[in-house]
């Protein structure tokens, strides 16, 4: 059926009147713009780079490139770092001591970001409370924590709180525990991941995944068959079977830990240590060690000699304790102190990785004497911190710039998000919370199932913000002095005199997280959009 | 049905009940007594404290003195009793006030999984009962913004419902309806009422209060003024404020 339908009535529209003509001159005029500012900005630099000379872009073999502009990267870095989450020494590269750092930066961001995420919601909840107090409280952490500025806040909390904390002369655990708090951070127990935990890791998504196929097959064949099959329980058992069949398969198949020992010592195995103390103590039985006089014991002790917060020590002393053994322990910092240690005689055992030992008995004098005894080694070992009456080692140790940064960034940004959170909830309408309430929801059940879903809506979009913010304010790490990406980048650009390249790599990097960052979030935020019609 | 086994038990007491926003009197010594499968349709302009009757019935307002009782237990700061009262006591309004991120079978089965701890599978079978009673089964997979508002009305009675409770208030159920979409809920609410239930609906559906209620009632400044018959409260209304607003509403 053809219909005749009349065009629009096209009149003689003078062109700077006409919305499509204009549409395209401000589309040019905008690029224009774009290319005249990147041009101003570029040639700037370009010059800029010039003038810094061609030694800032030496290459290996002497010649001079812009493609070499970051070699001296691989340089020794030369300068320590404080507080870093893989081993790291300054004969290292400058690359290495700047993924230290970026590994530094993630770790405060991410617990930042986590630990933010809480105290927000908490204290937007708060605020929006009936409880007199509750919101009055509330409204005084927000009005003060977000009209201070965070830099004195960071100080604050690092110089006026922190550094304020007993000596380390003085470290006593904290109400009995062994915990330790002291102007150099605080010390607590925990696990210690060895080689073989990648195994055990393997197993532990081999049992997840058990435990979602039973599950699905289960509900699948209750739906058929209309019974009750006990899912939660065949999932778990079979959860746990893999999980610890797991532990033992994974610490029998890795091979990484080792004893250093001279051959006249008789020590074959770990197992050998019992018949090798029962000689030295003339008793039957190592039970009957409480028999000995304190002197006796301390002479007999077998004398170990570890890494300083290595894994390796939790690991043998837990098997030397099971065997019932005397032991003293010697910690030293570096491989080849230990080293020497041994060959005075200070050391019978050397506990650590058999690559280390591996490296360090080729030093010895006659490296056949010795041996390197195999040790089993637990997928996860627990460290507790001890004090010596020196110094506090083991565990896992918080330093005061570390907890500085943490604290500050997560009480500033937590306030902000309270803000945000108050704003969702109160964007809900008022009749999303008397259905839940005639419907005879509790008030917790009407926040977590009703109230918090929708507000989300509202507060995903800023938080992306604030989450972007945290994480580029870890840069403020510099002023309390802990070694995150940027007091790393600052100090190698000090020494290298490159501060261009450092300055790019920065940008780069805090770009690329950001990105990922806005990348997950925003794919979060469209999976929350409401279906309208 | 079950529910008439002790009919002429009270099943909502209101003694002299007082409502106070700030300095506003807004329930000025409401006495109303429900029987058990009584349908009551409330009356009056607006500003006249029926809705907030109604709400301070399951608590959603809290009522200032006198005294509420619903099945025997008196409302009071408790929240155990208020919790109790909620779950005897559903409510339908005028908004729907439909959970907008849930789907219609969320929506339905939330109280019930989450308040009367039934299993998903038990709360979704009542679930596509109650939307196969209301008409619009099909529907349960979709969301409240994807419904029509009669539809959306009607799924929240359908979960309502769902959680078995003796008493339905309706706040105005059909005022924020299309005209051609009034008719599909008054008929729910209609068979409903001829189920057995005990209703306390405000509204202005003339048809349904003449044809359904057992009783009218008529308020105006937070007061009951006149409680009667339909027959008799339409053709011989006797206060003169009644007199007024009957005028008002039916010569137009």
């Amino acid at each position: 059926m053809a219909q005749n339908i009349s065009a629009a009535p096209e009149q003689n529209i003078p062109f700077w009147r006409d919305e499509r003509v204009l549409g395209v001159f401000a589309q040019i005029g905008f690029i224009i713009v774009v290319i005249l500012g990147a041009k101003l900005l570029g040639t700037n630099f370009a010059s800029n780079v010039n003038k810094l000379g061609e030694s800032q872009f030496i290459c290996r073999d002497g010649s001079f490139s812009y493609r070499c502009a970051y070699d001296f990267m691989g340089s020794e870095a030369g300068f320590d770092i404080s507080d870093t989450a893989l081993d790291y020494v300054n004969t290292d590269s400058y690359w290495y001591a700047f993924y230290m750092g970026l590994l530094n930066s993630l770790k405060v961001g991410l617990l930042g970001v986590i630990l933010t995420t809480f105290v927000g919601l908490f204290v937007g909840i708060a605020r929006l409370s009936s409880n007199w107090l509750v919101s009055k409280i509330a409204l005084w952490y927000i009005e003060l924590m977000r009209n201070t500025p965070l830099l004195l806040q960071l100080f604050f909390i690092y110089f006026g709180v922190l550094l304020a904390l007993p000596l380390i002369q003085d470290a006593s655990p904290v109400l009995g525990l062994p915990i330790f708090l002291t102007n150099r951070g605080l010390s607590i127990p925990a696990p210690k991941f060895m080689s073989a935990a990648a195994i055990w890791v393997a197993f532990l998504i081999l049992g997840i995944i058990q435990f979602q196929v039973t599950w699905i097959l289960l509900a699948r064949q209750e739906e058929q068959t209309g019974r009750a099959t006990n899912r939660w329980a065949r999932g778990l058992i079979g959860f746990f079977i893999i999980v610890i069949a797991g532990w033992f398969i994974s610490s029998s198949v890795s091979d990484t830990q080792g004893l250093l020992t001279s051959k006249a010592s008789r020590i074959r195995d770990v197992g050998d240590i019992e018949k090798v103390m029962l000689n030295r103590t003339n008793l039957d039985y190592l039970d009957e060690i409480d028999t000995l006089s304190p002197e006796e014991v301390d002479a007999a002790a077998l004398k170990i000699c570890v890494l300083r917060d290595s894994a390796s020590e939790p690991n043998l002393i837990r098997q030397i304790e099971r065997i019932g053994a005397p032991y003293t322990v010697r910690r030293f910092d570096r491989p080849d102190q230990v080293t020497a240690a041994y060959v005075e005689g200070d050391c019978e055992l050397f506990a650590a990785s058999k690559a280390i030992l591996a490296a360090e008995r080729a030093t010895l004098e006659n490296p056949s004497a010795h041996l390197i005894v195999p040790v089993k080694e637990s997928p996860i070992v627990w460290s507790v911190p001890r004090y010596d009456g020196t110094n506090i080692f083991g565990g896992s140790k918080l330093l005061p710039e570390f907890t500085a940064l943490l604290i500050g960034l997560t009480i500033f940004y937590g306030a902000t998000l309270a803000e945000i959170v108050r704003a969702g909830i109160l964007s809900v309408s008022k009749g999303q919370s008397e259905a839940a309430r005639a419907l005879g929801l509790s008030e917790s059940q009407r926040l977590r199932l009703v109230v918090l879903p929708q507000a989300l809506k509202v507060i995903i979009p800023p938080l992306i913000g604030i989450f972007l913010s945290l994480m580029k304010d870890t840069s403020l790490g510099l002023a309390v002095g802990y070694p995150d990406m940027y007091q790393v980048t600052f100090t190698t650009m000090n020494q290298s005199g490159r501060a261009v390249q450092g300055i790019l790599l920065l940008m780069v990097v805090y770009l690329t997280i950001s990105l990922i960052f806005s990348i997950v979030l925003n794919w979060y935020n469209s999976r929350n959009v409401l279906v309208e019609r | 049905m079950t529910m008439n086994v002790n009919a002429n038990e009270d099943v909502i007491v209101c003694k002299d009940v007082h409502l106070w926003y700030g300095e506003f009197e807004a329930l000025r010594g409401v006495s109303l007594t429900v029987k058990r499968g009584d349908v009551i349709v409330i009356l009056g302009p607006s500003g006249s404290g029926k809705s907030t009757f109604i709400r301070s019935i399951n608590r959603l307002e809290e009522h200032g003195a006198g005294e509420i009782v619903v099945k025997g237990i008196p409302l009071t700061h408790d929240v155990r009793d208020i919790a109790e009262i909620r779950r005897e006591v559903g409510m339908v309004f005028q908004q729907f006030n439909l959970f907008p991120h849930l789907t219609v079978m969320e929506n339905i089965t939330l109280a019930p999984i989450n308040v009367r701890k039934w299993s998903r599978e038990k709360a979704e079978e009542t679930a596509m009962k109650w939307l196969t009673r209301v008409g619009i089964p099909e529907q349960a997979h979709k969301y409240p913004g994807q419904l029509s508002g009669g539809q959306q009305q009607r799924v929240a009675i359908a979960r309502t419902l769902a959680m078995e409770p003796e008493v339905l208030l309706f706040d105005e159920p059909t005022s924020a309806l299309d005209p051609e979409m009034v008719k599909e809920v008054l008929d729910v609410m209609s068979d409903l009422a001829k189920e057995g239930y005990t209703i306390l609906a405000v509204t202005h559906e003339m048809g349904f209060a003449r044809g359904v209620a057992d009783r009218i009632v008529f308020m105006d400044y937070g007061e009951i003024l006149e409680s009667d018959h339909p027959d008799e409260f339409f053709d011989n209304p006797k206060h003169p404020r009644l007199k007024l607003f009957l005028s008002q509403i039916l010569h137009h």
